[in-house]
């Protein structure tokens, strides 16, 4: 019996142990080149020790499903924010405080976050999912919290509230898009015939709503739209009843695995080269040519708000020189990019804000508070994002901040831009009740 | 029944009683004035968990009814939940009808579907019945996906909860509607176990074949079980709508009906108290998680990235395993023998 309780209590350890020792495996597992390249010290600007902090709120996915985006996107925040405080003395010698919480992509979680930011009298809060967003988005408009997504589906900025977009969302991936296909692309008569493979959430269907709002006026037929789920691992069969329909162009609103099986089967079923592909900028990464093959994806088409790595913008040598100071292993992720931009723009948010009301205001981290930073910091905003992506900047009616996006090409296995900025126009998607009764102000 | 000592019984309705001693009335007396003057000494942020713990509570009480004492495996009970919420935001936002109108329909709506589910169960049991259930809930959210009227992937939004034009527009407010829904529920489930349908339901958990000769209607019972799990999912379902505010069928994955049979599994299975315990059990946990993550890379900035975020899902993980590993009989157990300890104290022998 004592035998037997001590190998239970020797069993128990083991697992224990086993399980706290696998952070530290992963942890060792091989860094991605590049490797780090010693950088001068910059002289840091200091911050008075007195001086008192502004709250930053994030609710973010560093577990679950979609932390493989979520996590890239936390350290890009939290590296812009040691930035800021670290060479620009803060905003105006207030440090940033980044307050932030785990959400697992789960819906209960993020649902008690934004209660919590709340509470911590955080000023305003940041999502990098549109699922998260959809989740916390109505606790915040009920308080006037105000809300920032860095990725989103039309339902977080329509009818405009507190929840702000920090870039276009998938529908505006669509309009792009299909823009972009009628000037440059389309060389034959009559109206170019478009299929649509979909992920089966708002990421896929957020770019039908597009199309079904715009199609008919950018001249565009949509001959066939079928759906996939996040796992899928062959899509011949819904491949073989769009190539029954004859597109013109096929267009893809996913992830990167799923849209990697999309493409292969239509190379397999002959389909591709043949017709053109674009993608949304939800799979539009490096990880799609990696997990497809650099050879099945050359040509495909994509659309994505900000620009590459190694692209020659103001903000891109800070941003390398901390990403691989701080965070190496996510060299080379564009969500890194993403998230780095979202700090510099809440940064001058509060700036605005700061300047417009002082800090008394803002250290009630209230409604109060939160009003200021909405109408003094969100809505005032006109900030080039130092060319990390398009300028952020609020226009009445559209809680879009930042409206362009880019469209690429895969070139020697290379994303690399064909087009300049193309500015994303407002779909009214109220003009149509019947079909998005969300979008319709009650 | 354990009691204390000198505790005696002269009629079959004391001996019935749920409060059977005055030390039971006033702890439970106690327990409801703490309950219900939570909202003067929590914040938001802690009421909201208390929220988040009494919707889920309600729809896990339904389970364990099916489950734990009819014995009837559901792994759909999210897709039970969804039905409930989204028949509240359609009849509460679309057609505009009262918050109370749609909480008893999405309590029927979410019962009647469970009806349909349940049909298998007749002929299937255990594994093949989980199977068929796993089934509801994806052919629930294709349905509710592949709907205009609710909003389709996009979602639908729902308004405040309102009461004859009282209007349940803060934590406070919300946390009192909900606790009073909870406590009648509990009473409900509590007392369902002493009436012939809940003495039906535990002899179809132990033997259907004994209970059938016995002159239980297996088809009867097994469906009205499904009726009533399902009728709670509805009417948590109703609440978290109008909780969260904004609904769509992300909020109603299969991890959700997988963690709410881990919850009764881990509050005790065939109690009333079990699934309130495994709720705030888990959802506790679930809160704790999400402060991992952020305090490890506070406290050990040289930490290489990404470690932190290995650290939550394992710990969360560990915790269960070794809770399961400690105590298989679950929280409810627990708290049994803790009574039966103190009564006895200090002289355990």
């Amino acid at each position: 019996m004592k035998g037997k309780r001590l190998l239970m209590v020797v069993g128990v350890l083991f697992l224990a142990l086993t399980v706290a020792a696998l952070p530290f495996m992963g942890a060792c597992a091989p860094e991605p080149t590049p490797t780090p390249t010693p950088t001068p010290t910059p002289e840091p600007t200091p911050i008075p020790p007195a001086a008192q902090p502004l709250k930053y709120g994030m609710s973010i996915c560093v577990t679950g499903v979609a932390a493989e985006k979520g996590s890239p996107m936390a350290r890009g925040k939290l590296d812009a924010i040691e930035y800021i405080n670290r060479e620009l003395g803060g905003v105006n010698g207030h440090p940033i405080q980044a307050v932030w919480y785990d959400n697992g992509y789960d819906a209960a979680k993020a649902a008690t976050i934004v209660k919590k930011l709340m509470d911590d009298g955080a000023l305003f809060f940041t999502t990098n999912s549109s699922k998260m967003m959809s989740v916390s988005m109505e606790i915040a408009n009920r308080a006037g919290f105000p809300g920032i997504a860095s990725f989103s589906s039309p339902v977080c900025t329509n009818p405009p509230k507190h929840i702000y977009a920090q870039m276009p969302d998938y529908g505006d991936d669509w309009a792009a898009f299909a823009g972009y296909y009628m000037e440059n692309i389309w060389k034959g008569t009559g109206k170019p015939k478009m299929a649509m493979h979909l992920l089966n959430n708002p990421t896929g269907y957020g770019s039908l709503d597009a199309a079904t709002c715009l199609a008919d006026e950018l001249g565009i037929e949509i001959v066939a739209t079928e759906e996939h789920t996040p796992t899928t691992i062959s899509e011949m069969e819904s491949m073989t009843r769009i190539k029954a329909a004859n597109p013109d162009v096929l267009f893809i609103s996913s992830t990167p695995a799923p849209t990697a099986v999309v493409i292969k089967n239509a190379y397999e079923l002959g389909m591709y080269p043949g017709i053109v592909i674009g993608c949304a900028h939800a799979s539009y990464t490096k990880a799609l040519v990696d997990i497809a093959g650099a050879g099945i994806v050359e040509g495909v088409y994509g659309v994505f708000p900000t620009v590459n790595w190694g692209d020659d913008v103001p903000g891109m040598a800070k941003m390398e020189e901390y990403c691989k100071k701080l965070s190496l292993r996510y060299h080379g992720n564009m969500d890194y990019i993403t998230s780095w931009a979202e700090a510099l723009i809440g940064a001058e948010i509060l700036r605005l804000a700061l300047e417009n009301c002082g800090y008394d205001v803002l250290a009630k981290g209230d409604a109060t508070a939160w009003e200021c930073v909405e109408k003094n910091g969100i809505q005032k905003l006109d900030y080039d994002v130092l060319g990390l992506h398009g300028p952020a900047k609020y226009t009445p009616g559209d809680n879009r901040l930042d409206k362009s996006v880019r469209v690429f090409v895969v070139k020697d296995g290379v994303i690399t831009p064909v087009s300049d900025w193309i500015e994303a126009v407002r779909i009214p998607y109220e003009n149509y009740p019947d079909k998005f009764p969300w979008a319709v102000a009650k | 029944m354990g009691l204390p000592c000198g505790t005696k019984n002269y009629t079959y309705a004391e001996d019935m009683a749920i409060m059977r001693t005055k030390t039971h009335w006033a702890l439970l007396i106690a327990l409801l004035v703490l309950l219900f003057t939570a909202p003067l000494y929590w914040g938001n942020y802690w009421l909201g968990v208390a929220n988040l713990i009494g919707i889920t509570a309600i729809a896990a009480i339904g389970l364990s009814i099916l489950l734990g004492y009819c014995g009837q495996l559901s792994i759909g009970h999210a897709g039970f939940i969804a039905v409930g919420a989204y028949t509240a935001a359609i009849l509460t936002n679309v057609l505009e009808l009262p918050f109370l109108v749609g909480l008893i329909c999405a309590g029927f709506m979410a019962g009647f579907i469970g009806l349909i589910f349940g049909i298998p169960s007749l002929r299937v049991k255990g594994f093949y019945l989980a199977i068929a259930t796993i089934a509801a809930q994806f052919i629930i959210i294709w349905v509710i996906n592949h709907m205009e009227i609710t909003g389709g992937f996009i979602g639908i939004a729902v308004p405040y909860a309102s009461i004859g034009g009282f209007v349940f527009d803060s934590e406070a407010s919300q946390f009192y509607l909900i606790m009073v829904i909870v406590v009648m529920c509990t009473f409900f489930a509590k007392n369902l176990m002493r009436t012939r349908v809940g003495r039906a339901f535990v002899a179809i958990r132990d033997n259907d074949l004994a209970a059938e000769v016995m002159g239980i209607n297996l088809f009867f019972y097994k469906l009205l079980a499904f009726f009533i799990g399902c009728f709670f999912a509805g009417i948590a379902g109703s609440l978290l709508a109008h909780w969260i505010g904004f609904m769509n069928t992300e909020q109603f994955s299969l991890m959700e009906s997988i963690l709410y049979i881990g919850m009764i599994i881990i509050g005790g299975l065939g109690t009333t108290l079990g699934p309130i315990l495994g709720v705030i059990f888990i959802r506790l946990l679930q809160q704790g998680m999400m402060f991992v993550a952020p305090t490890i890379e506070a406290a050990i900035p040289a930490l290489p990235a990404g470690f932190a975020t290995g650290i939550a899902p394992m710990l969360f993980g560990l915790i269960i395993v070794l809770f399961l590993v400690l105590e298989p009989r679950g929280l409810a157990h627990r708290w049994i023998l803790f009574k039966a300890a103190y009564r006895l104290w200090p002289f355990s022998y």
